[in-house]
Order: C-alpha cells, then structure tokens, then sequence
C-alpha cells in the first residue's frame, strides 16, 4: 500500500555559525529581553557588563509570546552572540 | 507525485510502527493515510490541493490543503470532517490567537475547537450530555485532526519547544459543538458576526473544563460562576487581560432566559463581579504580580488602592459564553492564556460546492 508522508522534509541547508568567542571581555552579545521577567534580565545584563566585560545590546521584544520582528532579529545578527532565551 | 512525499510498505503493523520511529504520531496509532484514502479527501473538497492556508508555528510548516488531508485522515476524519478541520486550521493561525505562542507556552491551555452551525448535528458531534468527554467520532477525529496537524508541520514536542509544564489530555483532542436547539439564546458563531443557519467554528486557547456545582436561581449561579472565574492561579488574573469561557449546560441557560436574563445580562453580570482584590493577587508573590503589572492594557483600575477589585478579564466581551453539555447541575469555567494571547477566533466553515 502506498502511504502518505504527513511531514515535510526537514531542511537540509548548512548553517554558517559565528566564530566561537574566546574571551567574553569587549565582546558584542546581543540580549533578547522577552519582556516577560525584567529583573531577571537586568541582572544578567549587569553581570555581563560590569564582571565580564561585555558590550550588551538589549533587544525587547514587544510581546515575550510571540516571534520576534524581523528587524530585530536582523540586529541581534550584527552581534557576535545572541542570548535569545532565559529560562526562570 | 513526487517519491519523497509517500512511501511503499505492505506490512500493517510495520506501517503503524513507523509511524511512531518517525515521530508521526501524537503516542496513539493512527489510521494509516493511504492515497486513496487521501486522495478521496482532497476529491470531497474541492480545494487546491498545494493550496497553503500558512505556516504552522513554530517550524513553519506550510499547512497545505494535502499535508491537512493526510493527518485529517491519521486522526480518523472521513470526507465530510476535513472543511470543518480546514475552517478550524485557518482560525489558528489568526494573529490574535498567537499559535506561536499556545504552541509553546508553559501555561497549560491550547486551542479549544468550538462548532457551530447545521454540520454540528448532520455529522452527529456531540453538543450534550459528555460534551468534553469520548464516545463521539466526529469530536474526536475533528480534534485529533487538529492536533496532528500542529504535531506534523509545526512540530513543537515536549521537552522540545512545547514548554508547557503540565499540559492536559486536550492534546490530543479538544472539540466540542455548541447546543443550539435546546438553547434560549443566539449561538456563539452568530454572536460573533456570522450569518444564522451558516456553518463556523471557533478557536479558544484554554484550560480543561474546571467543573461548576450550577443550580437554582439566576442569582445562586451567577455567585457561584462569578467566583469560580477569578480563582487566583488563574492567568487571567495573574497575566491581566486575556478572555475566559464560561459552559452553561441548557438548563442553566433556560432558567437564565425564564426569568428574562440574556447572554449579555449574564456577561456583564460576570464581569462585574468575577474580581479579586489586588491585594490579594499581589499575595501571591513577587512573579506572578510582576507579570500582572506587565499588561497595562488590562488595569483599568486603581493600582496603588490595594482594595481595588481586579476584573477577570479587560472587557466584559472577553468572557464567552457557550451553551453545552448535559441538563444538570454542572456547568463549567475554563479560563484562558490571559495577556499573552490565544484569543478566540471564528472562521465560516466552506462546505463544497456540489
């Protein structure tokens, strides 16, 4: 019998990733504030600037639920790290 | 047809297997989705059948009329269900319903399938007595259909992006019709802009039926449905704004209109007194009152008053009201994903042409 694929494929197309950083001081890490826990990301952005040295870029998100809008991924492109996800 | 989107196997059990190896499936078999099966689905509607109705979040994949057809065949639709699952499909993907967002949340709600219309009856879904519950084809394959459907071509698995954290049976099917002749008052779908006698169905991303002891005078259950609505731990209250469904099984809705209540009366009346004090919604801790704050659009109130009573929703439409379920003494409260979205949509189902 011949049967259906309910799927599509998966893509196959390779995906180019940043060079890994080695040194996180004076790194560009661009920080995805989902707009749903402000405290908890103002913290992680103070430990990222002010111990290690890191130039954070705070990209909100105008609803935490919803995808993010295409010019706002594109900025946290231009980083060298995205942080695009904190759990609590 | 390309080789890539079907495959040749003789042996049932092994076909049933492979669903589960490939990760087809929801955990429950499915019915196998033969061509012809397939292709006697795609003949009934009459539809393109690489007619795309969108992606399905958060993978993107494209919900075309024949990647439908097959997982509305694997959840046990005949030829008559599909227009039904299309109708529910197109009203998933209306931005103020934030599939996206339902599809991964750790809130435990996902989308309700609600239907309306002259197909309610001539399919036999089931509107009364176990409304919620098994036992009923066209609920079951209508919702599984769905389910698959997001499964499939959204792909988003537990402890993959679904993040929810408790989750419930829904799913793996949530529909239910809307009583509309043992009913007093204009049914849902018309309510919300379709034409009498047409064919909708509405999407609602909630929780699972919270039961109701719902019994006697207007004002008996309308003090019992007011508090079982604003319960705290609810979203509605804790993430400010978002709708909420309220059940009323046909003999509640009878009394009501006996005694000259109408659904708005009874909605308003709700709304205005499904509250709780601010100061007890703050009690319940730093987070939960931080993301209440976090949707200003709900707080049409006083914030520094610690008295001030919160309403469960931003709007006395937000609170929807379906007639279903048994003639008894239970109604039902399910509450929503609050401010973040999963809001009720309705799509008019299209029946083919013949």
């Amino acid at each position: 019998m011949e049967i259906m694929i309910p799927v599509w494929a998966q893509s196959t197309a390779v995906q180019v990733n940043n060079k890994q950083l080695t040194d996180l001081r004076n790194s560009r890490i661009a920080l995805l504030d989902d707009n749903l826990d402000e405290p908890f990301t103002s913290h992680l952005e103070k430990l990222l600037s002010k111990i290690h040295g890191v130039i954070v870029e705070r990209l909100v998100k105008p609803l935490g639920s919803a995808p993010s809008p295409k010019t706002l991924i594109e900025q946290a492109a231009k980083a060298e790290v995205a942080i695009v996800g904190i759990g609590l | 047809m390309q080789a890539a989107d079907s495959f040749i196997i003789d042996d049932y059990d092994q076909a049933i297997e492979l669903f589960y190896e490939r990760g087809w499936t929801d955990g429950l078999p499915v019915v196998l989705p033969t061509r012809r099966l397939v292709d006697e689905m795609l003949a009934s509607c009459g539809r393109d059948r690489h007619e795309s109705l969108g992606a399905i979040p958060p993978e993107g994949g494209k919900a075309t009329i024949e990647k439908l057809a097959i997982n509305a065949v694997m959840g046990g639709c005949r030829p008559e269900h599909f227009p039904v699952v299309l109708a529910a499909i197109q009203a998933s993907l209306a931005p103020e319903h934030n599939l996206n967002g339902v599809l991964q949340t750790t809130h435990m709600c996902s989308p309700l399938v609600i239907v309306n219309g002259p197909i309610s009856r001539e399919l036999k879904f089931n509107s009364r007595d176990g409304v919620f519950g098994n036992g009923y084809r066209s609920n079951a394959a209508v919702g599984r259909a769905v389910r698959l459907a997001f499964w499939n071509l959204g792909r988003a698995f537990p402890w993959g992006t679904d993040k929810s954290t408790m989750s419930h049976p829904s799913e793996y099917a949530f529909c239910i019709a809307e009583e509309e002749e043992d009913n007093p008052w204009e049914p849902l779908h018309v309510e919300r802009g379709c034409p009498p006698g047409s064919d909708a169905v509405t999407v609602f991303a909630c929780e699972g039926p919270h039961s109701v002891f719902c019994y006697g005078t207007p004002d008996e259950m309308l003090y019992v449905l007011a508090d079982s609505m604003c319960s705290l731990g609810s979203n509605n209250l804790h993430l400010g704004g978002g709708q909420i469904l309220v059940i009323l099984n046909p003999l509640n809705a009878e009394e009501f209109a006996k005694r000259g209540w109408s659904k708005e009366e009874v909605r308003r009346y709700l709304w205005e007194h499904a509250r709780r004090r601010l100061s007890d919604i703050r009690a319940c801790g730093v987070v939960v009152t931080q993301f209440h704050e976090q949707f200003p659009a709900g707080l049409r109130y006083d914030v520094q008053n610690s008295k001030t009573r919160v309403p469960v929703t931003s709007r006395p439409e937000d609170i929807h009201i379906v007639v279903a379920g048994g003639r008894s003494y239970f109604a039902a409260v399910l509450p929503g994903w609050g401010g973040p979205g999963g809001l009720a949509v309705t799509a008019q189902i299209k029946r083919p042409l013949t």
